[in-house]
């Protein structure tokens, strides 16, 4: 147990230490273990992250920085905004990305701050509010950004862009919300997401590569919780978030997941700990740093959390009238993968290969009278169907499906009766392949090693009404 | 001033300003060409101008060659002394034995042995030491005492995994290349039999009540694409040395080599479940390569199973070494493509295989979750662990890390590493040295699920052919090429499109292929210069030893060269075998129709291969569609286009393949000598 404090007041020290040049002489520089944290004025309400406004509990927020366990008074960094909340560091240290209001009817948008003086560049615009802000590893940026069309009707999509702004690409097509987007070490990104239709659904983490392709779940708690704020990946390679109950109340437990088996590992990391927490952040082993409260009638303060104990330690930041939400440090950080992209934004469809519906997993068996063999599958979007296609003998179907589209696949036996729910909202990018074992597979089931039958013949085009599709061709490798 | 003390200071200032004027005159359009020329080598517009890359580093021989390489032991299979006082080290590359006093913690003793030597194992009174002789085709016999070869023993074609009957008078020698196993006779130390294994073996152990030889194989058994793949385990009878049966492994390949629980219970081995069948479009999900251990029950009517070690999200590739504890509780896993190795606890294995269903069993080949329920631990090592070997104790575990010239020694208690033993090799890490770790390492594939040596063990090919969707799925399969000795034979890929070994893994190759961050261009300039520089092929034992044909291979070469058929008529010149293939790599570098486009190939010509050590790369053609070299005229070359061979006999056909299969790298015509070396010829 000693250790454990020594470890904390190691990490505290360099973290002090290291901070020092940004209060010495008045520099305004912000070095290396800094925090970073966003403050929610008065009575923070429970928020489900509706796609409409998913910040709307957090109208009034700011960005601080502040030295824990100095006692120089934190500062605040976003006083020329209403609003401001979720800080993302930079890889050299040197700026910032959040999610900024500048009045308070305004629209949320993407800003990005030089650290060195304060001042602020906006990066998104347009009326429609934009938040959770990320650097990627290929000096872009990503963001969610409320839409409203036929594909998706109303939903918060990802969005990449350059650090100026353009080349704006949308990346989610899912009728779906996503927020507090995280990047991991593997270069995939970390999505919160609440599909909306044709109900809303539970949240989940997603994972997708940048570019939006190979989009799958991660994680999935269950029933009733929500993953909450900001999502952490350690180097020992342990998720850390925050999940809510279903008591409606703002905050939650504090969770792990490995990133090596992320839907089987969960651990409460709090769990016979009174009050909620919001967040936690990993600072060693242990220990983290993390926003909690006791009751609803106080705000979340900053702690330091020792898990082992499962006890709070000091508080190390409270502001009166204020609920600190998140934290980050900030300083230079590690890059993470640049992973390369098979998008092809001159193809206009995406590739599906499903290996076969019919098969069964003995280690997830349904009773008897569940099964019956499908033959074909249905698939549908938000307001049509797209076309029933046969199953090939061995189960197996091969789609040429219009890229960016949202699209669920539900599976049907001879007699057109369903087999099976339908599964989640899919889309392709253009020029993505992608395969599964089966619907509703298990994620850690592989592929046999068979060919399928459908990958013999040509693909069915999805829509079935169209035939041909006159789009680039792609040359051999 | 005077115009004597004025042309005092022109005189240096004249030449240099001419220098300058030259410079200034020839940099703009040197530098252009220089950007234009790099550009095409890298595939790339951005790569650093630096011509050492390529005109230092890419050297094969001569005094830079040698002043920018090193020698490297390379550690690979280890033996250790009865009393655990002495480890007994193969030096893959430095043709050596080493021994390592453990107590002093470093080489005391040092004696060379044949080519690329593979497996070391010490008789059981400890007296002498056998290793096997890759390249050389025998095993050297070391009298432990002095330290020194005694004798050495001929065997088949690659000789690699070795055990000793349970009598010990009979040493069991596993030919990779030849694909047999030698028997060979120690009181006479000839070979009394051979016996027929499966494709490519190389690991080799006696059951614990010494009544069986376990052979494992790394290559499948030969299979069309769209067929199951199965690798042979091969077991034989000690008492006769007899093969009393043939397992086959489904769904598996690179079993590289066999342990046993001390009371019999289990033999375990490493194994590859590749997914060539699939469409490569994704690495997701186990989609790629999927890597785990074949476990036999080893009482009667024992199941054969298979169980992951790979988890979600997190892969561990090229398995090679599996060690066991004495109490049987635990075995080792290493990992070359990973530098890990894994800790598995044995009576987990036990109850999963005890309370499973076949039906769930069966699953669990394909089933991430399986290894949190058995693996305990992963133990970071050194580059490229290949052998293991566990002290009679039980309480240490040596592993040799292949690219790092060192020993690591592994509590088997705490599961750490708790100190290294280098064995003395070159410091410096060279570029190519740094090309070679790349290489062999998965950490550039996404979640490191395979490495470069996965689908290239050895450097050379793993018998597979892959649908490589790069297009639409279910099309334009290939069969996996050989790296060795490339660095002459451009362009690469069967399509010919990759100008160079830049090109080929570069941006596109993490694109399609390892679907992660591609190499730096530091990284990319260390593989190059070693696939340039450090890839040779084995020399051609089994079909060419000296260089000198046999009767029915002169009478191929005659075909080979031929201008007329049979019946005196001129063979059309694009018909004539040395046109396309001439000698010295027997390519001439230019795509080629050869009537072997299939339905599901788009239209594109085939790169002419290279064909030497060809008899060593089966399966044949661009799809790998046959399985011998006859059958790419007797079932696939019915028209002229590869070739004018339909007026030959069987006989003359047969003697085209023999002069085929010796073609050999050109290099060892100038080492005839030195194949050899090592070898004393037994008595």
């Amino acid at each position: 147990m000693k250790s454990k404090h020594i470890y904390f007041a190691v990490g505290l020290s360099l973290l002090s230490l290291s901070s020092v040049l940004f209060y010495s002489c008045g520099s305004k520089t912000l070095a290396n273990g800094t925090l970073l944290a966003t403050e929610v004025p008065g009575n923070l309400k429970f928020n489900n992250f509706p796609a409409d406004d998913p910040h709307s509990h957090l109208s009034g927020s700011r960005i601080i920085a502040f030295i824990p366990g100095s006692k120089r008074p934190s500062r605040v960094l976003t006083e020329d905004f209403y609003s401001a909340c979720f800080p993302s560091v930079s890889y050299d240290g040197a700026f910032i990305l959040f999610a900024g209001q500048r009045e308070k009817d305004g629209p949320w948008q993407i800003w990005e701050m030089e650290l060195e003086n304060l001042k602020s560049r906006e990066i998104s615009s347009g009326v429609e509010n934009c938040t959770d802000p990320a650097y990627l590893p290929d000096e872009r940026l990503v963001f969610s950004k409320k839409i409203q069309n036929d594909n998706v009707k109303t939903a918060l999509c990802l969005f990449t862009c350059k650090r100026d702004g353009s080349d704006l690409r949308q990346i989610t097509f899912g009728p779906a919300t996503n927020i507090s987007t995280t990047v991991l070490r593997d270069g995939r990104l970390l999505t919160i997401t609440r599909q909306l239709l044709p109900g809303a659904g539970d949240a989940m983490i997603s994972v997708m590569r940048p570019d939006g392709t190979k989009a799958d779940v991660f994680y999935m708690g269950e029933r009733g919780t929500l993953p909450l704020g900001r999502v952490t990946e350690t180097t020992e390679g342990k998720i850390i978030f925050t999940e809510t109950d279903n008591s409606g109340l703002p905050g939650g437990s504090v969770v792990a997941i490995n990133y090596n088996r992320p839907l089987h590992t969960r651990v409460n990391l709090t769990s016979g700990t009174s009050g909620r927490f919001y967040f936690a952040l990993p600072l060693g082993k242990n220990i983290y740093l993390a926003s909690w409260r006791n009751s609803d009638t106080d705000n979340f303060a900053l702690y330091s959390f020792d898990e082992s104990k499962k006890s709070l330690g000091e508080i190390l930041l409270s502001d009166p009238g204020f609920n600190i939400i998140d934290v980050v440090p900030a300083g230079k950080h590690e890059r993470q993968r640049r992973l390369p992209s098979e998008v092809d934004m001159e193809v206009r469809t995406g590739l599906l290969l499903c290996q076969n519906i019919n098969f069964i997993n003995p280690l997830t068996p349904v009773s008897g009278d569940e099964i019956h063999e499908a033959t074909k599958i249905e698939v549908m979007g938000i307001d049509t169907t797209y076309g029933v296609i046969p199953v090939e003998n061995d189960g197996s179907f091969y789609l040429k499906v219009m890229a960016d589209t949202p699209f669920r696949i539900r599976i049907l036996d001879k007699n057109d009766n369903m087999v099976n729910q339908p599964c989640s909202w899919l889309w392709l990018r253009p020029n993505e392949r992608r395969g599964c074992v089966g619907c509703h597979d298990d994620p850690e089931l592989v592929p046999f090693n068979e060919v399928p039958i459908a990958v013999k013949k040509a693909p069915v085009i999805v829509p079935v009404h169209i035939t041909e599709i006159k789009e680039k061709i792609v040359e051999l490798e | 001033m005077s115009w004597n003390k004025m042309g005092k200071y022109l005189k240096p200032i004249v030449p240099l300003g001419i220098i300058f004027i030259l410079f200034a005159a020839f940099y703009s359009p040197f530098h252009k060409w220089a950007r234009e020329h790099v550009d095409y080598i890298t595939a790339t517009n951005d790569h650093p101008l630096k011509c050492t890359s390529c005109h230092l580093y890419m050297q094969k021989s001569g005094i830079i060659y040698r002043m920018l390489n090193a020698k490297y032991y390379s550690p690979f299979n280890l033996a250790l002394s009865d009393n655990g006082q002495y480890l007994y080290v193969v030096a893959e590359e430095g043709n050596a034995l080493l021994m390592v006093d453990f107590a002093r913690q470093k080489v005391i003793r040092k004696t060379a042995v044949g080519t690329r030597p593979h497996t070391v194992i010490l008789d059981k009174e400890g007296k002498r030491a056998y290793v096997s002789n890759q390249w050389s085709d025998n095993v050297s016999v070391i009298d432990l005492k002095s330290f020194s070869v005694v004798d050495t023993l001929n065997t088949g074609n690659g000789p690699a995994g070795m055990a000793l009957s349970s009598d010990g008078k009979y040493l069991y020698v596993v030919n990779s290349f030849s694909s047999d196993i030698s028997v060979i006779d120690l009181t006479t130390g000839t070979e009394e039999k051979r016996l027929a294994a499966g494709n490519n073996p190389t690991g080799a152990g006696i059951t614990p009540d010494g009544k069986r030889l376990f052979v494992t194989s790394r290559r499948t058994l030969s299979a069309p694409y769209d067929d199951a793949l199965r690798c042979e385990l091969t077991v034989i009878s000690d008492s006769d040395r007899r093969v009393s049966e043939r397992k086959n492994i489904e769904s598996a390949y690179m079993m590289e080599n066999i342990a046993f629980t001390p009371s019999g219970d289990l033999a375990l081995f490493p194994l590859i479940r590749p997914k060539n069948n699939l469409p490569t479009i994704q690495v997701e999900r186990g989609w790629m390569m999927t890597e785990g251990i074949g476990l036999v029950e080893m009482k009667p009517g024992g199941r054969t199973i298979q169980l992951l070690l790979d988890e979600p999200n997190a892969y561990y590739s090229d398995p090679f070494d599996i060690a066991v504890t004495p109490d049987g509780k635990r075995a080792f896993v290493s990992h070359g493509g990973v530098d890990r190795i894994s800790v598995l606890d044995l009576d987990s294995v036990r109850k999963i295989m005890t309370e499973s269903s076949d039906d769930v069993l069966k699953i669990y080949s394909d089933y991430l979750g399986i290894s949190s329920r058995f693996v305990i631990k992963r133990i970071p090592t050194g580059a490229n662990p290949k052998g293991l070997v566990i002290s009679p104790d039980g309480k240490l575990l040596y592993a040799a890390e292949h690219l790092e010239d060192r020993i690591a020694v592994i509590s088997t208690d705490s599961l750490c590493t708790v100190k290294t033993i280098n064995l003395g090799g070159p410091r410096r890490i060279t570029v190519a040295r740094h090309g070679r770790r790349l290489l062999n390492n998965a950490g550039h594939t996404f979640q490191d699920q395979y490495s470069c040596y996965t689908c290239h063990p050895d450097v050379h090919e793993d018998g597979l052919v892959y649908n490589m969707a790069s297009k639409d799925m279910g099309r334009n399969v290939t069969n996996t090429q050989s790296l060795r000795n490339i660095g002459d034979t451009p362009p690469y890929k069967w399509n010919g499109k990759n100008q160079t070994i830049y090109k080929q893994d570069g941006m596109r190759f993490s694109t399609v292929l390892t679907r992660t961050e591609a190499f730096s261009y530091k990284e990319l300039d260390a593989i190059v210069s070693y696939i340039m520089t450090g890839v040779p092929n084995p020399p051609d034992l089994l079909y060419n030893p000296n260089g000198k044909l046999t009767e029915a291979q002169k009478r191929g070469k005659e075909i080979f060269e031929r201008t007329h058929d049979m019946m005196g008529h001129e063979i059309p010149v694009v018909n004539r075998c040395v046109t396309c293939h001439p000698p010295p790599y027997f390519t001439n570098r230019q795509p080629a129709d050869v009537g072997t486009l299939a339905a599901t190939d788009d239209s594109i010509l085939f790169d002419t291969p290279h064909l030497n050590n060809i008899f060593a790369s089966p399966p044949y053609l661009h799809d790998g569609r046959a399985k011998t070299l006859e059958e790419i005229w007797t079932l696939y070359g019915k028209t002229e286009q590869h070739g004018s061979v339909n007026d030959l006999t069987k006989i003359q056909l047969n003697d085209l393949v023999e002069y085929l299969k010796s073609l050999r790298d050109p290099a060892y015509d100038h080492q005839k000598a030195e194949i050899h070396q090592a070898s004393l010829g037994h008595h």
